[in-house]
């Protein structure tokens, strides 16, 4: 052929082969669409994801990075220039693929999808996909490549300096507050898993002088040996993984590993507090990884084992529960599948990572794209595998599991017969029998999403191994979830310590200074009774804390990626291109929409079960009635108003950021501003 | 004799080989947790600081550590 065809001919088999990626993701979708009211296979769910994946990544991300953002090849990165051998390290791009990735995963993309699933399993999976493609995944991508033009600044130093001193003062607030419900959720989440389950407790107990064993290992026997003392820590895990079935199973041990949601929420803030005081070396570090890698080890192993069994969706695509009546939390389809689902579809968590340690260490800016859009594509690969878990299991067992105590009533007996008035059944000895399957007293009202998920990544990996092991597997994803919830738990106390020391040291100098015994002490105190005081009010909430608490979350969540949108923004208005300012304003106006809606119908609905204020005033008449005690009654209330506020305080905090934002971008774009960005000037790359 | 030479010599090549893609592997999977690279720092500091002094690998691992994890690694949920 002569050499002009051949360009031809591999031009037009790289067409045909997106064509056939569309046409395949496109027949998946179709099979979605006409396949209702019939079982499917997880199959089309992965397929039409990952379809969509590939297009969006292929010509959407393409159009960000040449005509939005222009990454420029020849540009140096701060890694380059800033060279250090440390932090500033110029890093191959799959390397940083993954660590990148590590950092963003965590329980959110895997809890929010399995809550959400009480509608079915149809809305949360659009909105995972579409979300990420047009949104988080463009949020992640946009403020790092911004955060990359400015020698790696965090989220809040970038909006102090294109928007204004008070956006970055409410910023810095916001991801504080943020921080501190986050944390109280993910407790609450572990709490629920762990309670009254010997053999959880005993192993994620294990992990604690694990960590402690590898860090005196790396500081002082064989400094710097990083891999080997994780190596036998991950062996000593399955070890105590192994061990805890004995544990639960004995008479003398059981009881002594055995307790209930107060005392489980009491020593987590114990930890909490203990790991933010220690140094990093002896806690820190090695627990953090230990988790990274048992976080990539048990993704793979659910991609592999969802692909191999590839299980059908007994859960319908849709349920009734859309109208807002659904046990697992209160509030219809929108705007709360939205907020539900945070982590997975658009997360403004991950613009921190995104603008932390990520851009000090990408080589070249070109790889930003892969990094950024990429690595955000991933993690909702991770959400649908959430959510193909929670909806290859029986209805009736993800009611069961997820629905408060309070609705279900106390006995296997009584939960089948009202999971049975809501249209789905399930017998009392299949809901005994699988406990005892998995090695549990009980499953009912384990609420948080974490033991379904475990329960139906068991029931996965159990049918690809042997179903005698289901147990074990059951407990080693509990683990797994707890492990990293545990590590999130104390790098953020610490993050929020140092929050509080800085805002502190405006006060009182030496409160500033974070090497300072005392403030150390009084800050760690601070933000751990800040997360441990909504996590008490879960636990003890009679309709099981994560109704009330992970909206919130996902309120706050979303607010902070609204925050990340509103910077992103700012970027691409400064730079001259206006015109393409709707590939961050659009998901912008969706995430307003869904965060105002879900505040508002949270503070001032009048169902009970959905409103805070309404549920205060129910409170109040069962006060009077006699049917409530008036010391419990008083606690709810007091909660109710308090969750409202708290509510409300991110609403106004969200109107307050967009009116700045919009101002400063109305004034740029009319000329009455000059459009000065802070990026770092150029410096030509000796890579390109 | 020759030939035998030879012969060690190809499979200690590849043992060598692979050996080097371990390490390489090893060094990726370093990376992807986040844990310190020192024969990095040191090749890095031979490259771009020759003469410098260059920590032990005791006082790197103190030093990295408590860069990276001292004000709180951002985690996400």
């Amino acid at each position: 052929m002569e050499p002009g065809s051949t360009a031809i001919y591999i031009w037009f088999m790289g067409r045909l082969v997106w064509v056939g990626i569309a046409i395949v993701g496109a027949a998946a979708w179709g099979v979605i669409a006409v396949g209702r009211g019939e079982t499917i296979s997880a199959a089309w769910l992965v397929l039409a994801a990952v379809g969509t994946y590939l297009v969006g990544y292929r010509f959407y991300s393409r159009f960000l990075a040449t005509r939005v953002l222009g990454l420029d090849a020849r540009r140096a990165t701060p890694a380059e220039r800033l060279n250090n051998g440390r932090d500033f390290v110029p890093t191959g791009r799959w390397v940083l693929f993954g660590h990148h990735f590590a950092a963003i995963a965590g329980a959110g993309p895997l809890v929010g999808p399995v809550l959400a699933a009480q509608f079915g399993w149809l809305p949360g999976t659009i909105w995972i996909v579409f979300g990420v493609v047009l949104g988080g995944a463009v949020q992640d991508f946009v403020i790092l490549f911004g955060s990359m033009r400015r020698d790696g600044k965090s989220l809040g130093q970038m909006a102090k300096e294109e928007i204004g001193p008070i956006t970055g003062m409410l910023t810095m607030l916001a991801i504080l507050a943020i921080m501190i419900i986050l944390l109280a959720v993910l407790a609450l989440v572990v709490t629920n898993a762990l309670k009254d389950s010997p053999w959880g407790v005993f192993s994620l107990l294990c992990t604690i002088p694990i960590a402690l064993g590898m860090g005196f290992w790396m500081k002082v026997v064989r400094p710097g040996k990083t891999v080997e003392a994780s190596v036998v820590g991950f062996a000593l895990l399955l070890a105590a993984l192994v061990a805890g079935r004995y544990v639960a199973g004995s008479a003398a041990l059981a009881p002594l590993f055995t307790h209930g949601g107060v005392a489980i929420a009491w020593a987590l803030m114990i930890y909490g507090f203990a790991a933010s005081v220690l140094p990093v070396w002896l806690l820190l570090a090695p627990r953090d990884y230990l988790s990274t890698f048992m976080k990539i080890g048990t993704v793979v192993l659910l991609a592999i084992g969802i692909l191999v069994i590839l299980p059908p969706l007994r859960m319908p695509a849709i349920t009734r529960f859309v109208d807002g009546t659904g046990p697992v939390f209160a509030g219809k389809l929108f705007p709360f599948a939205f907020i539900t689902i945070a982590c997975g579809a658009i997360s403004g968590f991950h613009a921190l990572v995104s603008s932390g340690t990520t851009p000090k260490m990408i080589r070249s800016e070109l790889d930003a794209r892969v990094i950024g859009y990429g690595g955000m594509l991933m993690e909702s690969f991770v959400a649908i595998m959430a959510m193909c878990a929670a909806a290859a299991l029986d209805p009736g067992v993800y009611f069961a599991i997820n629905a408060p105590l309070g609705t279900l009533g106390g006995t296997v007996a009584s939960a089948a017969q009202k999971i049975g008035t809501w249209g789905f059944t399930v017998s009392p000895e299949q809901l005994s029998g699988l406990a005892g399957q998995v090695g549990e007293k009980t499953l009912l009202g384990r609420v948080g999403g974490a033991p379904s998920l475990a329960v139906g990544m068991a029931h996965i990996f159990a049918s690809a191994t042997a179903s005698r092991l289901m147990g074990l597997w059951y407990h080693f994803a509990i683990m797994f979830e707890a492990l990293f919830i545990l590590t999130t738990l104390d790098a953020g106390t610490r993050v929020g310590r140092f929050m509080l020391q800085e805002l502190f040291g405006h006060l009182w100098k030496p409160l500033g200074r974070t090497s300072w015994y005392p403030s150390t002490i009084l800050a760690s105190l601070l933000v751990v009774a800040g997360w441990g005081y909504f996590l008490i009010q879960g636990v003890l909430d009679p309709l099981g804390g994560i109704n009330s608490l992970w909206p919130l979350f996902g309120i706050s969540n979303q607010l902070l990626a609204g925050v990340a949108l509103c910077v992103g923004t700012t970027f691409i208005i400064k730079a001259g291109k206006a015109r393409y300012a709707w590939v961050t304003l659009a998901p912008l106006a969706w995430l307003l929409a869904v965060t105002l809606a879900a505040g508002w119908q949270k503070i001032f609905a009048p169902d009970p079960r959905l409103g805070f204020l309404a549920h205060a005033r129910d409170t109040a008449a069962k006060i009077a009635a006699g049917s409530v005690d008036p010391a419990t009654g008083a606690r709810l209330i007091f909660n109710d108003r308090l969750d409202a506020l708290l509510a409300g305080i991110f609403m106004v905090t969200v109107v307050a950021l967009l009116i700045s934002s919009i101002g400063e971008w109305l004034a740029v774009v009319r000329g009455r501003k000059p459009a000065v960005m802070k990026e770092t000037p150029f410096v030509e790359s000796a890579y390109a | 004799m020759r030939e035998a030479g030879q012969a060690i010599g190809r499979a200690g090549g590849q043992a060598e080989r692979r050996t080097g893609r371990f390490a390489r592997l090893l060094n990726a999977l370093r990376r992807i947790a986040g844990m310190p690279d020192y024969a990095g720092y040191v090749a890095h500091m031979a490259g771009r600081h020759p003469g410098c002094p260059v920590l032990s690998e005791r006082e790197f691992y103190d030093q990295y550590v408590n860069a990276r994890y001292g004000n709180g690694a951002s985690r996400c949920c």
